[in-house]
């Protein structure tokens, strides 16, 4: 049996398929830690596993989770800047005070990290453990950025202060495992054919806990189609912006809505929305005819895994890129936040209740998820790995391809990316 | 409405650009905003890259080829990117055409 630590970043739509992987892993016999900067609720954390929350700065913490807000706000190559300088780099060397420490005391045969915490790859490399990096979305996000050398400079510049910061002397850019990096989506969806050689692509993962009530009587005796609304757990400020104009599009349509946000943003809702914080999301979308989310991609792909038609409305960071590749897998139309007429979100929905043709395409991304073999695969995959001779990390030469596409698959990426970055 | 720029070609090659962005972002909400030559295009016309492309290919087609804009984007770094707004561009412009 082995031991594994997943080191995770304060966004849980990161942390969550590492918590479907790892209860996979814990009921196969083998140890699992988790080490992040934020806890997260106890019923989350697979039964047998531990939760470890790293010493941190809380204020500054605190600062770099209101920075995520400012998103919408910012154009493109502004993101870039706030996830690489004010997300990525300070996360890194706040989790590098505590992390060492613990993973030394702990002893993983595995170091899971995930591809925005730095922090867990270059554990691995000091202390000469195999890496294995998770993806919760899929890659080419950078889109055009990654063609612009001048960019590509800066991103390898701040990473390499930061490695020199943490010693390693390497001009090697490690915050990636170039054994693997298991991505959570399909190729089929992420519309890569042929992947690089470290990169597994093994679908969305389930079966994680989840736990909530919710209203099923009220659901059941609802009318019409049903149509679920989620802005997912980041964006605070522009929640009650943009449920005013749900409401407004949908209040007197002949539809249900299931509304996942705190009531308390508006003062009123109307009769046909079922609105609460927390819902079971993957048991509320089998009722559902339809989803309308920003792009944030557990969404999405519980969305998919149900075949059901998605209206995306990007506001910033991936969502753009994953928009992108919802319209081009014909599973859905995107209307942009910035841009958002009300009697477009109509039209659309319209269209994507009627036309068959959305929820077939989205059946086959579905059968595309089913294919990559998820949680059971990522286990195969991790396995594998643990089994593997550890090489020196140390003065490795192997891969020197620096900073990779892969960086900002986390929660932020270029603004659509039609000028596309070939993997 | 007074002019924007302080030379006519310029303010034609302004004016043609203002047209350009109702045509990509939609013209209600160009109205919204006040485009000046300082406005920048991803904070001030907050338009993401799609939209930069596609009005990139209307500044391509009116102008002339030798107005190579993805080119001329390749070689900045990101604070330039950032800045970047429709006085550069009119300056890009007029520099591709002398």
């Amino acid at each position: 049996m082995s031991r594994y630590l997943f080191v995770v970043p304060p966004f849980f739509g990161h942390i969550s398929p590492t918590l479907s992987v790892g209860a996979a892993l814990l009921s196969r016999g083998h140890e699992v830690m988790w080490a992040g900067l934020q806890g997260i609720a106890s019923d989350r954390v697979p039964s047998g596993g531990t939760f470890v929350v790293l010493k941190s700065d809380p204020e500054e913490l605190e600062r770099i989770l209101r920075r995520q807000d400012d998103g919408p706000s910012v154009g493109g190559a502004e993101v870039l800047k706030l996830a690489l300088e004010e997300t990525y780099i300070p996360l890194g060397r706040m989790m590098m005070r505590e992390l060492p420490a613990l993973a030394a005391h702990y002893q993983p045969d595995v170091i899971v990290n995930d591809c925005i915490c730095f922090a867990g790859a270059f554990c691995a490399y000091l202390m000469g453990v195999r890496c294995v990096t998770t993806t919760p979305v899929p890659p080419d996000v950078m889109g055009s950025a990654m063609d612009m050398p001048r960019i590509r400079e800066w991103q390898e510049r701040l990473i390499r202060d930061l490695q020199r910061e943490c010693g390693i002397y390497s001009d090697r850019v490690v915050i990636h495992s170039d054994l693997m990096n298991i991505v959570f989506t399909s190729k089929l969806f992420a519309g890569i054919a042929e992947p690089a050689g470290s990169l597994q692509f093994v679908g969305p993962v389930r079966g994680r806990p989840e736990e909530g009530d919710f209203d099923w009587k009220r659901l059941e005796e609802s009318a019409g189609q049903r149509i679920f609304i989620s802005l997912g757990t980041l964006l605070v400020d522009i929640r009650r912006a943009f449920f005013r104009k749900m409401v407004e599009a949908f209040r007197d349509q002949p539809v249900t809505i299931v509304a996942a946000t705190d009531p308390a943003i508006l003062e009123e809702w109307p009769e046909n929305f079922i609105v609460q914080a927390y819902v079971p999301q993957a048991r509320v979308l089998e009722k559902m005819d339809m989803v309308i989310c920003h792009g944030g991609f557990n969404t999405v792909n519980d969305a998919l895994l149900n075949e059901l038609p998605i209206l995306i409305i990007p506001i910033a960071y991936d969502h753009f890129h994953t928009a992108s590749l919802i319209e081009r897998a014909g599973c859905g139309i995107s209307i942009r936040y910035k841009r958002l007429r009300i009697a477009d979100v109509q039209r659309a929905a319209d269209r994507l209740l009627e036309d068959k043709e959305y929820r077939q395409n989205a059946a086959r991304v579905k059968e595309s998820f089913r294919q990559s073999g998820g949680s059971v695969r990522a286990v195969e995959l991790l396995e594998e790995v643990a089994g593997r001779p550890v090489e020196a990390a140390a003065g490795d030469e192997g891969d020197r391809r620096l900073v990779d596409d892969m960086l900002f698959g986390g929660n932020v990426g270029s603004n659509g990316g039609s000028i596309k970055q070939n993997q | 409405m007074d002019a924007v720029m302080s030379n006519p070609k310029e303010e034609q090659i302004f004016l043609m650009l203002r047209k350009f962005i109702g045509e990509v972002i939609g013209e209600e909400f160009a109205e919204e905003m006040e485009i000046g030559p300082d406005s920048s295009f991803t904070r001030d016309l907050e338009m993401d890259s799609i939209e930069i492309v596609a009005f990139s290919e209307k500044v391509k087609k009116y102008f002339g080829q030798q107005v190579d804009f993805p080119g001329w984007l390749s070689g900045m770094d990101i604070d330039q990117l950032i800045a970047l707004n429709i006085r550069d561009i009119i300056e890009y412009i007029d520099k591709c055409q002398s």
